[in-house]
């Protein structure tokens, strides 16, 4: 047992949901309590659904229990009788599954015409990911027909799934690509797929199936069943984008030559832009540009799912030539993987995988990043630093869940990508001034702003009250307890003198807390307890503070 | 006895959370407090995405995170983490609460918190599970476990007690308006700090300001031999003329609000006019209906439904009776609600956060009920808000309404949803 405050993946229930939410003409039954209904909301609110999702909890009550009542049957005769799926899929949850009730025979008893799977995710065994990826595996097993290939080349899409992160827009991304080429798309799944898309898989000459953490099971059954070979990269990033697009035309084309079927040539690359004639992606001139160059030397740090992080590290080394001081991933089953693909990138050292939030934000706080890429949760403990993060990955917020086109993948997606790091850093020259001339009033400015924005939601000036409360009590004099209940913080970190503080604050406050974190690990390395102005300024000649 | 008051209870196929999420305002309320929840990762997963992922810098909430390994023990183990609580957070009480898991394993929560309480450091056992409790139930749970520490207050004590969570500044209205009328205050129930909680005795008065605390109301009359008031709860102009004229009644004051009442109702005069007629139905899963249907009905509006999870004859008593002849719906199946709801046309329907945007979707103008339970509609300060958080949705609704109507406007957002496959072509 463990004192957790928050999780990166969600339970193997909400993983379910998510398959289930994504496919046309299914629905979800939970045999559960009425609480574990909340998983519709991240639905509703999140994706903001127009309709209701394909979910419906058959409520299991203290009552019932002493009781011994059982809905389940009852509830499938509703949902069939509203609805009229074609499959529905039957998951305990966590504390329904300790009752060892036989669900089979439960929902025989309902003598329905759909197809009905009950899906034994052991909640103690999975999580979001691993359910979601097994479920989807599963359905893939269970409906893909033998058939010959469609006439024409074609591809599936595997993998993109209700909440993934922009996967609408990543489907977007990819679909121009395709059709930029001419290849047909024969089924995307399970997003938007019914059950007789996925009895269609098997004629596609190639599978898609960029997502690590959904889709890469599935796809391996079918090369190992059907021979669909599959193109497992996730094309982030210019350089992967063009070596995926070779490598998908390679293969396509071996194919085609096997059956006498037609040729795909490359086209110039001008017409993967968005009007046809202009460069596909702006990122390979962007990098070379003297902005760039002023801008170059940040230091990032990349934490996330499996597919993101490697692709988000290789994407900021490879193409914006930026320093990676860390990388990593919550996604312990995928850890082997990820640091792999990192080998070259980060150190032994430098890599993390941890699935506490805790963990990830200590070496945040370490290491100080210029750039962070993470989830949710770093998102706040970069804030709480006031340090610069950007989403790559979920658990997501509202926040990340825009309208605009905003794809991760394909050329399109390096735009993206490069736009959201550019804006997310202080940029490169007005740096420079700060860093020689002082704030320039910035730190005026920046309260002001704050106050603004603390007008918009209660629950944030709740957030920036507590923050401003830690600031507060670190810029004072540090009480041990206080000091231990910030799960950043250095234990036993020097007191800093009046005059000592006062210099400190003339330092621009963009780079104040990196200054204040090296000047107390240069006072402990050398046993002083007391930063005096004498000391901070041999400190900052010592360290070039 | 007045009549019976008449509604349905039905089986629950509603949507709604479960007790936890009471945590949310209450862990703000009582600020020296800790609230842990002996529970799983679904528990954790619920709080991260019921409380806003990521937006407390430090929560004073945590779970108690039961894996495969816990699930044979018959009592798991938490001192440890009662200590690193202890050490990181400092609180002065620790509230206990079960979940749907160690219900089932039969965990015996009221000794386990026994065992761990000290003087320095009490924990307080709290049933929030989702088998049993839904939404803000908990905080009567939450509101009985604190009870053994209000002070006994001695017979001659004869002074109001309010009972419920609401912010300090809403509190500070009613204290300051109970002064103006000559009611001694001896606090609130839950108070802001652990050691602040009010003496109650035979000669207190509870105010409940809170609709769904039923079961901390009938705790503290058979344990303290207080009084319960009984009347409307305080919100609207009606709401809040009975609520403190009856107070001053039970206090031997005589007091006539018709004039204040008259004077708040005419202040809200364009709410009132854009409600006046209209069909509204109630589907939402806050505890707060009764009395926000009440308020509806003396505005105007036509209660088409009012569905809640739980109704209680005693405790809304007076509620009830002013509700006579609204359909009135306890644990209510959702799907014949959909079906009433598409047969009635209502021109407003609260619901939750789980029906409301598809609702949306449907072409109702539906706002999030929950929105009620996170405003300051409170008393006199709060009937503008009350009325404007009504009349918001459907004047928005009226500006945007023109563009609303063409699903080609939602085509393509819900993968599941028909008509989602943009063609290849078409891109």
């Amino acid at each position: 047992m463990r004192l957790a405050y928050w999780m990166y993946e969600g339970t193997a229930h909400h993983g379910v949901g998510r398959v289930m939410n994504s496919m046309r003409n299914v629905h979800a039954v939970f045999h559960a309590p009425q609480g574990d209904d909340y998983v519709t909301t991240i639905f509703t609110m999140l994706e903001r659904t127009p309709s209701f999702p394909a979910m419906t909890t058959s409520v299991v009550s203290g009552t019932d229990l002493a009781r011994g009542t059982i809905r389940l049957p009852e509830t499938l005769r509703q949902v069939e009788e509203k609805l009229h799926p074609e499959l529905i899929v039957i998951a305990a949850s966590c504390s329904t599954i300790l009752l060892q009730e036989n669900l089979e025979v439960t929902a025989a008893s309902a003598h329905l015409n759909a197809d009905v799977l009950v899906y034994d995710a052991n909640p103690y065994r999975m999580q979001e990911n691993g359910a979601a990826e097994g479920l989807f595996s599963d359905l893939v097993r269970r409906y893909a027909t033998p058939q010959p290939l469609t006439e024409r080349p074609s591809v599936n899409i595997i993998g993109p799934t209700s909440l993934g992160f922009h996967v609408r827009h990543d489907l977007t991304s990819i679909r121009r690509m395709l059709n930029t080429l001419g290849v047909q798309v024969n089924v995307v799944a399970p997003w938007g797929a019914s059950v007789d898309d996925l009895r269609r898989l098997p004629a596609a000459w190639l599978n898609i199936a960029p997502y690590r953490e959904l889709g890469a099971a599935a796809a391996d059954y079918l090369e190992e069943q059907f021979g669909t070979p599959a193109l497992r990269e996730a094309p982030i990033g210019v350089q992967p984008t063009l070596r995926w697009l070779n490598a998908l035309v390679d293969t396509l084309n071996e194919i085609g030559a096997r059956r006498n079927g037609p040729v795909i040539r490359m086209p110039p690359l001008t017409a993967f832009s968005l009007d046809g004639m202009s460069a596909p992606s702006a990122v390979p001139w962007f990098a070379r540009t003297a902005d760039m160059d002023s801008y170059s030397g940040k230091s990032a740090f990349i934490f996330g799912d499996a597919t993101h992080t490697v692709g988000m590290t290789k994407f900021l080394h490879d193409e914006l030539g930026m320093p990676i001081v860390g990388a990593g991933t919550y996604l312990l089953r995928e850890a082997g993987w990820v640091r792999e693909q990192l080998q070259g990138y980060v150190t032994d050292e430098q890599f993390l995988a941890t699935d506490e939030f805790q963990v990830t934000a200590a070496r945040i706080a370490e290491l100080r990043p210029e750039l962070i890429c993470g989830t949710q949760m770093e998102r706040h403990t970069a804030r709480k630093h006031e340090l610069n993060c950007m989403v790559i990955a979920p658990p997501t917020h509202i926040e990340n869940h825009l309208l605009s086109y905003r794809p991760f993948l394909g050329f399109d997606g390096a735009d993206v990508i490069a736009d959201e790091v550019y804006t997310t850093c202080t940029l490169g020259m007005e740096k420079h001034l700060i860093d020689l001339f002082g704030d320039a009033g910035l730190e005026e400015q920046e309260a002001g702003v704050r106050e603004q924005e603390a007008g918009v939601r209660e629950q944030e000036v709740e957030s920036r009250e507590q923050e401003a409360g830690v600031r507060g009590q670190e810029a004072g004099v540090r009480e041990p307890s206080v000091v231990a209940s910030i799960p950043t913080s250095v234990p036993g970190a020097p007191i800093w003198s009046p005059e000592a503080e006062a210099m400190l604050k003339k330092i621009p406050f963009f780079v104040r807390g990196k200054a204040r974190g090296n000047v107390e690990k240069y006072a402990r390395e050398r046993g002083i307890a007391v930063i005096t102005a004498d000391v901070l300024l041999t400190a900052k000649e010592s360290i070039g503070a | 006895m007045p009549p019976k008051a008449q509604f349905i209870r039905e089986d629950g196929l509603y949507h709604s959370f479960c007790g936890l999420v009471s945590v949310g305002w209450l862990y703000q309320k009582i600020k020296d407090s800790f609230f842990l929840i002996l529970g799983t990762h679904t528990c954790a997963h619920l709080l991260q995405n019921t409380l806003g992922v990521m937006i407390f810098a430090r929560p004073r909430f945590a779970v108690s995170l039961l894996e495969e390994a816990d699930l044979s023990s018959a009592q798991p183990d938490i001192s440890g983490q009662i200590a690193e609580i202890k050490r990181e957070h400092n609180p002065s009480v620790i509230f206990l609460l079960s979940s749907c898991t160690p219900e089932v394993m039969k965990v015996e929560f009221e000794g386990l918190a026994h065992t761990l309480s000290t003087p320095e450091l009490p924990v307080l056992f709290v049933p929030a599970s989702g088998l049993d409790f839904t939404f803000a139930q908990s905080e009567d749970s939450v509101l009985q476990a604190l009870l053994p520490f209000c002070p006994v207050a001695p017979p001659e004590d004869k002074r109001v007690v309010f009972l419920g969570s609401v912010n300090d500044a809403v509190a500070e209205d009613f204290a300051m308006e109970a002064a103006r009328l000559g009611i001694p205050v001896a606090g609130f129930l839950p108070a802001s700090h652990f050691s602040e909680l009010p003496p109650i005795g035979p000669g207190t008065i509870i105010a409940p300001l809170q609709p769904f605390l039923p079961k901390v109301a009938s705790q503290l009359r058979n344990d303290r031999d207080c009084t319960i008031l009984s009347s409307l709860f305080p919100f609207g102009p009606d709401g809040c003329r009975a609520f403190w004229e009856d107070l001053a009644a039970e206090f031997g004051i005589k007091v006539d609000l018709a004039e204040r009442e008259a004077a708040a109702w005419e202040r809200i005069t364009s709410h009132t006019e854009l409600l006046r007629g209209k069909k509204v139905f109630f589907a939402s899963d806050t505890l707060m209906e009764l009395p926000l249907a009440r308020f509806l009905r003396a505005c105007g509006a036509e209660i088409v439904e009012c569905s809640t999870p739980a109704i209680n004859r005693r405790f809304h008593s007076r509620e009830l009776e002013r509700l006579e002849g609204v359909p009135l719906v306890e644990q209510a199946n959702f799907d014949r609600q959909l079906r009433d709801i598409a047969t009635y046309q209502p021109d407003l329907i609260i619901s939750n956060m789980i029906t409301t945007n598809p609702l949306v979707g449907k072409g109702l103008v539906a706002k999030w009920g929950t929105e009620f339970a996170f405003m300051p509609i409170h008393g006199w300060a709060g009937v503008n808000i009350l009325a404007t958080t009504f009349t918001k949705a459907l004047r928005r609704h009226a500006i945007l309404d023109p563009l609303g109507s063409d699903p080609v406007w939602t085509m393509g957002l819900m993968p599941s949803a028909p008509g989602d496959v943009i063609p290849l072509q078409e891109l």
